[in-house]
């Protein structure tokens, strides 16, 4: 792509890439999108249908900032019941590399450490099964210059394990998945089942 | 069928396999076998009185298992013939029967198979279809959920005259539903099982739902498609019409099925690709389209008549758009589903193509072939040089006219088989096959007349009679300029191309060759594209060795629609000759003449050819002499 005078399109560059040859195949038939366990449920414009349709019809930008693209995790449930037999987390995972050579950002909501509490001990880094965390050195207020956990965004997937391991509370996925708010959904179903201790 | 059975000169016979096909077009013998159905059927009536007496009970497959029937039975009570059989799998030879039947005495529980040999003129295959077995999707539960069933079996249960008399239950507790949902391609247009559409399944649950639609207002239908596709004429207007009845259509393929324990109620797991949404809706039945498939014996069926299968399994056409009815084979012509999934309309209509095709062999006391047909000289082939016949051009024949009875005994060409295509002529070690009309000394007296004067200039372009030729044609006719140093040479296959004429046209000083024949999928003699294709492979790696400049032996495959195409070949083909000093392509010919002659050494044995290299026009008397030996 670093050429500028030959035009690639959208499809041939993901065609290019491992996994994503047969996206040409697909004839829309939603099959992918009702199987897929994050689906709608979570997130309301979750459709790996309409990614290969962006990326056939060349609309790049939608495609960087679909959550397709960044949510999908690859467990290929999809993957067996495809009529076409498209490996669709391929095609996603090649539209994210895409993405990611072109200096896009993820448009989900990606785990976060507090640097003043992290005391880099490395349980995060290991747990992480995106391999997403890395302990590096930065320059922190009022801690001076030590190693902390670091967060890359386009390989984070907001699983929350980081956080559920984290012993000094210092890593989280911010908003809907914060330790607090799933509390609160947690003590909400408990008392709307009428469970009581 | 009664009115068919009660025609003279039609004769229906039931419960009989085609074991043998022997012979050609206008003179079949068929070998059947007439298993025995232990019930006489000159003295059955079909008053069913055995059937009543019978203890035994196992499922009808007529009524998909659905029902049940005796172990002496008749499938359905409109069969014809109307002649009870027994099915010996089932039977306890309690002999009820015999005592049920009486003074008729129609039941013989010694009588064997039937071994009948017929001549025939022509033979119409009408083999049908199958059904794809929706039970190896385990995500629509078909065989685990008691309320997921096939159209087909939802057919039945809606069938007046089928087990519940038309009253429309589901199985799980046998009350009417009221939420109904069909689902399409089931199997079909899926890389796992079905690639193919199988043609009617959008207009058979279309028509479905209308049917229950009508029978009752109240049920809600739903169908869930990939596509809608109504292309004939008035299926679009019967689909508006299901619409507008009220019949819900939901674009997006289900991923999955799942029951509701207590109710037996089922949830259909699918995204509406319209909204964008993936949707879970409850339902008392699910109806399944499965996918067609050719029936499970078309394997052994083609064997028996020997006629090749297209890559889905069903029997193979002679032309996809011009001959659909007929079969590669002379005198065999496919009706209906065998040839390929089809709707009612499509199948009779072939159906009737066939049997006016079938009547006109019947009708005519000749029957006319192409001359083209080929010879087989016996003193040249290997099996009396050697003792011992190679069998390549049997191998060759796209429609198994080569017949080998013994390895001793040389090739024979059933003339009526043989269509001409030359495949086994250019494919035979010995050159001992030649091709009326198109004879290797007729060709290579072209060759030499063409290459007469400066042949270091010419391009020779081999072209095959259907599409390559015509695709000159239309370069001709469309005015496109292309270089006139062009000399066509027309064969009717590019499998007729024998490698001695390539090699020849070199010997000759030829400046280039192409080689030009149909797409792979448009050959008119079903695999002489193919052969030929091998065949060019093989020369073009010859030449590769020989280090000969890319360009001066190309291989392009033209259809008749591809003017421009030709065209533009021979322009390129004009351009490479150009881009090599006469000097350099002088010494390059010269170089490569005794590595042609090499391979050219058997050629001047060829009957005819040493004559022809000296005088073209004693030719047809050279055959002739040739032909006077066999």
């Amino acid at each position: 792509m670093s050429d500028s005078t030959t035009f690639q399109s959208f499809a041939e560059e993901v065609k290019a890439i491992p996994g994503g040859e047969f996206v040409e195949l697909c004839f829309s038939c939603g099959t992918c999108t009702s199987q897929c366990m994050i689906q709608q449920k979570v997130e309301p414009d979750y459709n790996p249908r309409r990614l290969l349709k962006m990326v056939m019809m060349e609309m790049r930008s939608d495609a960087y900032n679909s959550p397709t693209t960044w949510l999908c995790s690859s467990c290929d449930l999809c993957y067996p019941a495809c009529p076409q037999k498209i490996h669709i987390s391929g095609v996603i995972t090649a539209v994210k590399k895409i993405a990611v050579e072109q200096n896009q950002t993820t448009v989900i909501q990606t785990a976060v450490v507090n640097q003043q509490t992290c005391v880099a001990c490395g349980l995060c880094v290991e747990a992480c099964p995106y391999d997403a965390i890395t302990l590096e050195r930065a320059r922190v207020p009022y801690r001076g210059e030590l190693q902390v956990a670091t967060v890359d965004p386009g390989l984070c997937m907001a699983c929350g394990v980081c956080s559920a391991i984290c012993r000094s509370t210092s890593i989280k996925i911010p908003d809907d998945y914060s330790d607090e708010n799933l509390i609160d959904a947690l003590w909400g179903w408990l008392n709307r089942q009428k469970v009581t201790f | 069928m009664v009115d068919a059975a009660r025609q003279p000169r039609v004769d229906i016979r039931t419960f009989t396999e085609v074991e043998q096909v022997e012979g050609f077009v206008g003179n079949f013998v068929v070998t059947l076998r007439e298993k025995s159905k232990y019930v006489l059927a000159d003295r059955c009536n079909g008053c069913s009185e055995c059937a009543k007496v019978c203890p035994i009970e196992v499922p009808n497959y007529f009524e998909l298992d659905l029902a049940p029937r005796k172990a002496i039975y008749v499938p359905m009570s409109q069969s014809v013939p109307l002649v009870y059989s027994i099915d010996m799998d089932a039977c306890i030879h309690c002999y009820k029967c015999v005592e049920a039947c009486g003074a008729l005495e129609a039941i013989d529980f010694n009588q064997e198979d039937k071994i009948v040999q017929e001549e025939v003129g022509a033979i119409v295959v009408a083999t049908g279809f199958s059904h794809f077995d929706p039970s190896v999707m385990e995500e629509y539960g078909y065989g685990r959920f008691s309320n997921v069933i096939t159209s087909m079996e939802m057919e039945r249960l809606n069938n007046s005259a089928g087990p519940t008399a038309g009253n429309l239950i589901r199985p799980s507790d046998r009350k009417n539903p009221q939420r109904l949902a069909f689902i399409n391609c089931v199997g079909s247009r899926d890389k796992r099982y079905i690639e193919s559409c199988s043609n009617f399944c959008c207009m058979y649950s279309i028509k479905n739902a209308v049917l229950l639609k009508q029978a009752n207002p109240d049920v809600d239908i739903t169908i869930y498609y990939i596509d809608i596709r109504t292309p004939s004429k008035g299926y679009e207007e019967f689909y508006d019409r299901a619409r507008e009845m009220g019949i819900h259509f939901i674009q997006g393929r289900p991923s999955m099925i799942t029951e509701d324990a207590e109710t037996h109620n089922l949830i259909i797991h699918s995204e509406d690709i319209t909204l964008g949404r993936v949707i879970e809706k409850e339902y008392d039945m699910v109806m399944l389209n499965q996918a067609a498939i050719p029936q499970p014996d078309q394997n052994h069926m083609s064997s028996v008549l020997n006629v090749a299968q297209s890559p889905g399994g069903w029997f193979m056409e002679y032309h996809p758009k011009l001959r659909p009815m007929d079969s590669p084979t002379d005198g065999i012509f496919f009706a209906g589903a065998c040839q390929g999934p089809k709707d009612i309309p499509s199948s009779v209509a072939q159906g009737s193509a066939a049997a006016s095709r079938a009547s006109r062999i019947l009708l005519s006391e000749k029957w006319e072939i192409e001359p083209t047909i080929a010879v087989v000289w016996p003193e040249r082939c290997s099996a009396t040089t050697r003792g011992r016949a190679c069998g390549i051009c049997a191998k060759a024949c796209p429609y198994g006219a080569i017949n080998i009875f013994d390895v001793k005994d040389p090739a024979e060409v059933v003339i009526a088989k043989c269509h001409g295509c030359g495949a086994c002529v250019a494919e035979c070690p010995e050159d001992a096959i030649t091709q009326l009309h198109y004879t290797d000394a007729q060709i290579l007296a072209q060759m030499r007349a063409v290459l007469a004067d400066k042949p270091e200039e010419k391009i020779l372009a081999f072209r095959c009679q259907w599409c390559s030729y015509g695709g000159a044609d239309l370069a001709g006719t469309s005015h496109f300029e292309y270089t006139a140093n062009e000399r066509g040479l027309r064969v009717m296959c590019s499998a007729r191309m024998d490698s001695d004429f390539i090699y020849e046209a070199y010997r000759l000083g030829a400046g280039a060759v192409l080689y030009s024949g149909c797409h792979p999928q448009d050959c008119h003699y079903i695999t002489g594209q193919l052969i030929g294709a091998k065949r060019a492979d093989r020369l073009q790696r010859a030449f590769e060795r020989m280090e000969m400049t890319d360009g001066r032996f190309r291989v392009e495959w033209i259809s008749a629609a591809e003017g421009d195409k030709y065209a533009r070949v021979l322009n390129e083909m004009q351009a490479t000759l150009d881009s090599i000093t006469p000097e350099v392509l002088h010494d390059e010919i010269e170089r490569l003449k005794p590595e042609m002659e090499k391979r050219l050494k058997k050629f001047p044995g060829v009957p005819g050819v040493s004559e022809s290299m000296e005088y073209s026009d004693t030719l047809v008397e050279a055959i002739l002499k040739a032909k006077e030996t066999e």
